[in-house]
């Protein structure tokens, strides 16, 4: 063998053993964001419930008897109930935050009006509050409106703090060339126009992102929902989730699935769209 | 199809800054106009007002006889195609196309929608009570939609991919897309902003050409924008050359190229770049003396070819700059002047060499010089050759302004004279001087300009040569032997008679120095607005006085701004001697002299510090009133300087 | 080097105040010397002047606006504007019936009629200016701009104007409103025994000298604080770095069926943060698995999360935080990644740099310069961590902290105070505290970020 025959080897022993490591790591990262998962998902199909009764992290005995009860048993926890309440605030909060964040992100990103500038700094200068200290306040303003225990309360409030966040819509809209409006002006298109024809077809995926993140807040909150709503009926299933203790730990596990399932889905959507990107093919690179 | 005319055109931004500045120019129908200039030199800034993307500062932009300043876009009826094409990426090609057809709305008259029972047919027109057609407006149907966009896109070849989208589509065919986009709605002025140069060099020069023959066949007015002097010189009627906000040129190809005005223009049209060189000048005998500053050489240049500089550059000691392009030297001896040249390198193209080189033999200052020889030729590099330059072919730029100082139309006429006794003897005839200029006895030099050449005088000239520059006619006279410059209207031909305009020459002699009447008298005011019976007059307010002002004025200054600002505003009015005349209500002024130039006299007076000169035909004296004609005013707003009539 | 530059550049931005403002007074100072009559009548009774212009349309919106103020500031504006002064002077008692003034409500009313006002401020003056306008374009010979026109350009050039409304009315009353309220809480001494239906009263700046000064505020708000600062630095460095490693590792050539691999983190991504915090407690709890392993091998079972459980807490609270956060910074790395022009790592292999050297000069530098501001943001969000310790340690109150335990953060602190304790006036103070403190960090180094100068070039 000649020092070159050496080297090459060399170079191929260290490849593998850099495949091997990289494996390894691999492994080791799913293992640890899976492992929790898996738990969670045996645990909620245990006989006994109890987290005193598991051997570790595996229960000792299997069965449905979680899920019976989280949708049988509804006198104390009404799941159900909860899910759907949840379900609701969820999904017209998304509607209605989605509409004004992106109405918000498309005026930032394409008008040049006089106070646009103070906007966005006030936005970013009001996105450092500590949130919940405000909730105070709301909850004395909902007072005065009517609308505590109840669940258009909690939408308005979702849907009209969602505009705030309007910083990575706008980014986006940036990256839509600008002569694409100009030649729709041209063409005879009025602003409003090129924002529902052109803007909002050309931003899919952010819609998709929009709706997404709009949907997971109310999805998964609690301050708020435990802040205003009394009546255990019209809980959500993240209030109603803490108020489970540790010897319902399957019920938990099993409402947890449930409520973790529809944001996971949708989660692997968004992934989709987030590699696609958008190939805007027809404007130069 | 319309004519474009731009007056005075202004892009100013809030901060102070001037991007185009007093744009002026008239585009006749079907004309190609590329407007070309290195980046942020306003051009598609210019392109864009045109368009009406980008709002106009001030000055008036008509396309056909419409003033277009503050309309919409889509009511201009222009096409624009943009540098990154600007397709619409969701809808397929026909949609793209189709779009602009589908926001307009056709003229046509009510019709039956369906058949009815009264014997009225669908499709049909609605009569009214008088049997009159009820004129509407309504969309394009089907039909007509797709065979308009089928004839824009037959027109581009691009029928076959009406189905596809944007993204499935290669950058020539986007490019013709974004093109059919544009002529499918058969607008009056076709605007293109860089459409080429997303594209690889093979694919533009095909575009190029297609472009060219578009325009052929829409016949239409089209503006394009490129910062390629190459896509310029090739596809334009005219070109207009832009640099920092500032019109440097407006000429066809040919003349841009032939007769550059300025180092900028010069430099920047033609490949390989104009070679430059610090110089001076120095007339001796019937030759001038080019010396390089920069190297050690000089060339001699017969005067005849630098007839139309102006004298004192060639004392020897104005900087001046030469420039001459590569072709016009060569390595053959065909020119008749020779220089040394280090030769550092070629470049074989296979038509032709591009051989660069140093005038300084020795090294030290930069004298890079680019001479092009014929087909494949090889060269010694640090070889020293000599090089002969066709003098014919030479420019000369002042060093500071970087303006030609050798225009097609010169200036001004540089005469030898003499004065004796009120009488100016030049060009071997005597004329009596006018009472207004007074003279010392002596020799000396006379400038003429050459619009101060009159038809119709007591002067014998025979007209040797005319040449037509920008519109008007250039004629080179000959008097007793002597050349003189005139501009005239019209074509004239063997013996005219010539007089001179004696308010605008400069004389010259022993030590004394008279010169030429100001042609513009400046006065600061302001605009104000009276309620007179009932009716609102706008009075141009200049020294507590007041003047009617015509509607074309006050019409444009209140365009040129927002507001009340006309109201607030300081501005300069200025009017030639013959806008100003002497009257009963006036601006107060001191008589300060008369000026008789025989045929006409003119006062200078002095009103509240400015002095200005104004035609009378009496002789003056004392405390006058000049009354301004306010239908000959021109008018800039001083705060913005920008010229608004 | 910039943020020199940046305070050197300040006096001038300062002493170009007075000529902003000058410029501001100039426009107001140029339609009450140069408005005709009709813009007078305009300032007497809004849309006045705008019907004497024949523009009845808008001239009765105008005047329908001022007269629905006026009805407004009759029946209830005028008390809550003085409420807000006084917040109530009639204190209320259950015993002998009398209702009296609920001073929370009173100031919460109170800063919303002010609000009403300074709109309907904003309306008049654009009732002034619109007549103005309508003035200067009649004086100088242009087409005034008529209702349809404006209605109109309502869906296009304003077309801002329209969309905005609804956000900026919903970000009003619901972002605004209540960090105002809570700023002027800070003011008070609402809290402790002073609740409604006691009488709420203005102190000044009495609140923040208690947390500085005062026994029981001031100890514990130092050491919070500086736990507070280590946890928000080594969270923010943890989960970027390990969100990027991990990104790089995905990105290897080498790896086969990345989305598979992928899929792991997003998992845990996408679950609700309540729910893994609530399992994580649960894991770590004196009855949960990593217990019963321990006594399985003989162990005493520990308190993870117990009282006395300071570092051990803190640390389960520094992964856990990981592991939620490491997935979204994976994800973001690997789409600044793919932008990474491939041919300068070709350009550096064949230069002969090692994969570690490319890291580092070139992969590192960029993801840097690209994620700044969310740095930014994930540094704000882990210095603002409330769920993590709230979930897993909630409720807690350790020795030698006052209404805290080890683990909280400021704002944990803070929630434990006004929620769940009423001191509502000094929650408030601290609030405004950790808000100058993240202010501060993040707007230096946002304004000094790349993608907030560059904003512009995008046209």
């Amino acid at each position: 063998m000649n020092k070159a025959n050496v080297k090459v080897v060399k170079a191929k022993t260290k490849r593998v053993l850099n495949v091997l490591i990289t494996y390894c790591i691999l492994i080791l990262v799913a293992f640890i964001f899976f492992f929790p998962c898996l738990w969670l998902i045996l645990a909620s199909f245990s006989k006994s419930g109890s987290i005193y009764s598991f051997d570790g992290f595996f229960p000792a005995q299997y069965g449905f008897d979680a899920f019976k009860s989280l949708f049988t048993d509804t006198v104390m926890y009404n799941y159900p109930r909860w899910f759907a309440n949840t379900l609701f605030i969820a999904v017209m909060s998304c509607i209605l935050g989605t509409f004004l964040t992106i109405l918000t992100a498309y005026c930032m990103s394409r008008f040049r009006f006089k106070s646009r500038k103070a906007m966005m700094k006030a936005t970013l200068l009001l996105g450092m509050f500590p949130s919940f200290m405000g909730t105070i306040a709301v909850y004395l303003i909902m007072t005065q409106f009517n609308l505590i225990n109840q669940h258009w309360g909690l939408i308005l409030i979702y849907s009209a703090q969602a505009p705030m966040g309007y910083m990575v819509q706008k980014g986006f809209f940036d990256t839509i060339p600008y002569s694409i409006d100009e030649a729709a002006r041209i063409d005879g298109a009025s602003n409003f126009t090129v924002f529902v024809k052109f803007i909002l077809p050309l931003s899919k995926p952010m819609l998709v992102y929009t709706a997404l993140t709009s949907f997971t807040w109310p999805w998964s909150d609690f301050i708020l929902p435990k802040m205003l709503l009394i009546d255990k009926d019209l809980y959500t299933v993240a209030v109603g989730l803490m108020s489970l203790g540790e010897t319902e730990f399957a019920r938990f596990a099993a409402g947890s699935i449930f409520i973790a399932i529809p944001i996971i889905v949708l989660y692997f959507c968004l992934v989709k769209y987030m590699i696609n990107g958008m190939a805007a093919g027809a404007v130069k690179e | 199809m319309a004519n474009l005319s731009l007056k005075h055109i202004y892009k100013v931004y809030p901060n102070g800054a001037k991007a185009v500045n007093d744009f002026n120019m008239q585009i006749d129908d079907k004309e190609f106009i590329v407007f070309v200039g290195p980046s942020g030199c306003g051009k598609s800034t210019t392109l864009r007002m045109i368009a009406g993307l980008e709002e106009i500062t001030a000055g008036e932009l008509k396309i056909g006889d419409t003033v277009v300043n503050g309309m919409e876009p889509k009511d201009r009826d222009i096409a624009m195609v943009f540098q990154n094409y600007a397709l619409y990426p969701h809808m397929t090609i026909f949609e793209n196309i189709a779009f602009g057809l589908r926001m307009r709305k056709v003229p046509d008259v009510k019709r039956y929608k369906k058949d009815d029972n009264k014997g009225h047919r669908a499709g049909e027109p609605v009569l009214d009570k008088n049997g009159q057609e009820i004129p509407v407006m309504r969309k394009y149907n089907k039909q007509e939609l797709a065979a308009k966009v089928n004839e824009a896109a037959e027109i581009l070849g691009i029928t076959e991919y009406l189905k596809r989208k944007p993204k499935e589509m290669s950058g020539g065919q986007r490019q013709r897309v974004a093109l059919g986009r544009a002529i499918v709605r058969h607008p009056k002025v076709m605007l293109l902003d860089e459409p080429l140069s997303n594209l690889d060099a093979k694919l533009r020069t095909q575009m190029r050409s297609e472009i060219v023959k578009l325009h052929k066949k829409l016949e239409t007015t089209f503006i394009y924008v490129t910062h390629d002097q190459v896509e310029a010189m090739t596809m334009g009627t005219r070109i207009v050359v832009m640099k920092d906000g500032f019109v440097k040129q407006i000429d066809t190809p040919k003349n841009l190229y032939k007769y550059p005005a300025n180092k900028f223009v010069a430099g920047f049209i033609g490949t390989p770049q104009m070679n430059f060189f610090a110089c001076t000048l120095k007339k001796s005998g019937d030759k001038v003396k080019i010396k390089f500053t920069d190297a050690d050489a000089e060339i001699a240049v017969p005067y005849a070819a630098l007839m139309k500089t102006t004298p004192h550059y060639l004392d020897g000691n104005k900087n001046v700059i030469l420039g001459f392009r590569a072709e016009a030297v060569s390595l053959d001896g065909a020119g008749d002047a020779k220089i040394k040249v280090k030769i550092s390198h070629s470049e074989e193209l296979g038509t032709e060499t591009l051989v660069y080189g140093d005038l300084n033999t020795e090294g030290g200052e930069d004298t890079r010089i680019i001479i092009k020889a014929g087909g494949f030729r090889q060269f010694e590099p640090d070889a020293v050759c000599t090089a002969s330059l066709d003098t014919e072919q030479i420019h000369l730029f002042d060093a500071e302004t970087e303006e030609s100082i050798m225009p097609r139309v010169p200036e001004f006429n540089y005469l030898d004279c003499s004065v004796k006794g009120g009488k100016l003897t030049f060009l071997g005839t005597t004329e009596t001087l006018p009472p207004a200029i007074s003279c010392a006895d002596g020799k000396g030099e006379l400038l003429i300009p050459v619009s101060a050449v009159k038809f119709g005088g007591g002067i014998k000239a025979k007209v040797t040569d005319s040449e037509t520059v920008n519109g008007k006619i250039l004629l080179t006279l000959e008097i007793n032997g002597s050349r003189l410059y005139a501009l005239s209207d019209k074509e004239r031909k063997g013996e005219v008679s010539i007089g001179i305009d004696y308010k605008a020459i400069t004389l010259r002699v022993g030590g004394s120095e008279v010169l030429p009447m100001p042609r513009i008298n400046c006065l600061d005011g302001a605009l104000i607005a009276e309620k007179k019976d009932g009716a609102t007059v706008y009075c141009l307010l200049i020294g507590g006085e007041k003047f009617a002002a015509p509607e074309e004025v006050y019409t444009k200054i209140f365009a040129a701004t927002t507001g009340r600002k006309a109201f607030n505003t300081a501005f300069r009015y200025e009017w030639d001697a013959y806008g100003l005349s002497v009257g009963e209500n006036g601006i107060s002024a001191e008589v300060e002299g008369m000026l008789d130039y025989g045929e006409e006299k003119f006062a200078r007076v002095n009103a509240g510090g400015q002095t200005l000169y104004v035609k009378t035909d009496a002789d003056l004296s004392g405390t006058v009133r000049i009354v301004p004609d306010a239908a000959k005013v021109s008018v800039v707003e001083s705060e913005r300087r920008i010229r608004i009539v | 080097m910039k943020i020199v530059e940046k305070f050197k550049a300040l006096p001038d931005k300062i002493r170009a105040i007075p000529k902003k403002l000058s410029d501001k007074l100039a426009g107001a100072k140029e339609i009450l010397t140069q408005g005709n009559g009709k813009v007078t009548a305009s300032m007497l009774v809004m849309g006045l002047g705008q019907l004497i212009y024949k523009q009845w349309v808008k001239g009765a919106m105008f005047a329908f606006i001022q007269i629905a103020f006026i009805v407004y500031f009759v029946l209830t504006g005028a008390t809550d504007l003085f409420g807000f002064f006084t917040l109530g002077t009639r204190e209320g008692n259950a015993w002998y019936g009398v209702e009296g003034d609920n001073s929370v409500v009173r100031l919460i009313m109170g800063i919303l009629a002010i609000m009403i006002i300074v709109l309907y401020a904003a309306i008049y003056v654009s009732n002034v200016k619109d007549v103005y306008r309508t003035q200067c374009a009649v004086d100088t010979l242009k087409k005034p701009v008529g209702f349809k026109q404006e209605a109109a350009a309502l869906l296009d050039k304003s077309f801002h104007k329209t969309a905005l409304a609804l956000p900026v009315i919903g970000v009003c009353v619901f972002s605004i409103l209540p960090i105002v309220f809570m700023i002027l809480i800070a003011f008070t001494n609402y809290g402790g025994d002073i609740v409604p239906p006691a009488l709420v009263d203005w102190v000044g700046f009495a609140n923040f000298g208690k947390i500085l000064s005062l026994g029981q505020f001031a100890p514990t708000f130092f050491k919070i604080f500086g736990w507070n600062m280590l946890w928000a630095v080594l969270a923010t460095a943890l989960n970027y770095f390990a969100g990027l490693g991990l990104a790089l590792l995905l990105n290897k050539k080498c790896v086969k069926g990345k989305a598979i691999w992928r899929a792991f983190p997003i998992l845990a991504y996408a679950i609700p943060g309540f729910i893994t915090l609530l399992g994580f407690k649960f894991m770590f709890s004196y009855g949960g698995p990593i217990n019963y392993y321990i006594q399985q091998g003989g162990g005493e079972a520990v308190g993870f999360l117990g009282l006395d459980a300071k570092w051990s807490a803190r640390f389960i609270g520094l992964a856990v935080n990981a592991w939620i956060s490491i997935p979204s910074t994976m994800l973001l790395a690997t789409g600044i990644l793919s932008n990474v022009n491939t041919d300068l790592y070709e350009a550096a292999r064949v230069d002969g740099a090692s994969s570690w050297k490319q890291f580092i000069k070139i992969t590192l530098p960029y993801v840097l310069f690209a994620t700044t501001p969310v740095l930014i943001s994930q540094f704000i969000g882990n210095f603002n961590n409330f769920g993590i310790f709230y979930f897993l340690r909630g409720g807690l109150y350790a020795d030698g902290y006052f209404l805290a335990s080890d683990t909280d953060l400021l704002i944990n602190w803070l929630y434990n105070m006004s929620i769940d304790n009423n001191y509502y006036s000094i929650g408030a103070a601290i609030s405004l505290v950790i808000f100058v403190i993240t202010s501060i960090i993040s707007l230096t180094v946002y304004v000094l970020s790349p993608s907030y100068k560059q904003e512009e070039t995008f046209r």
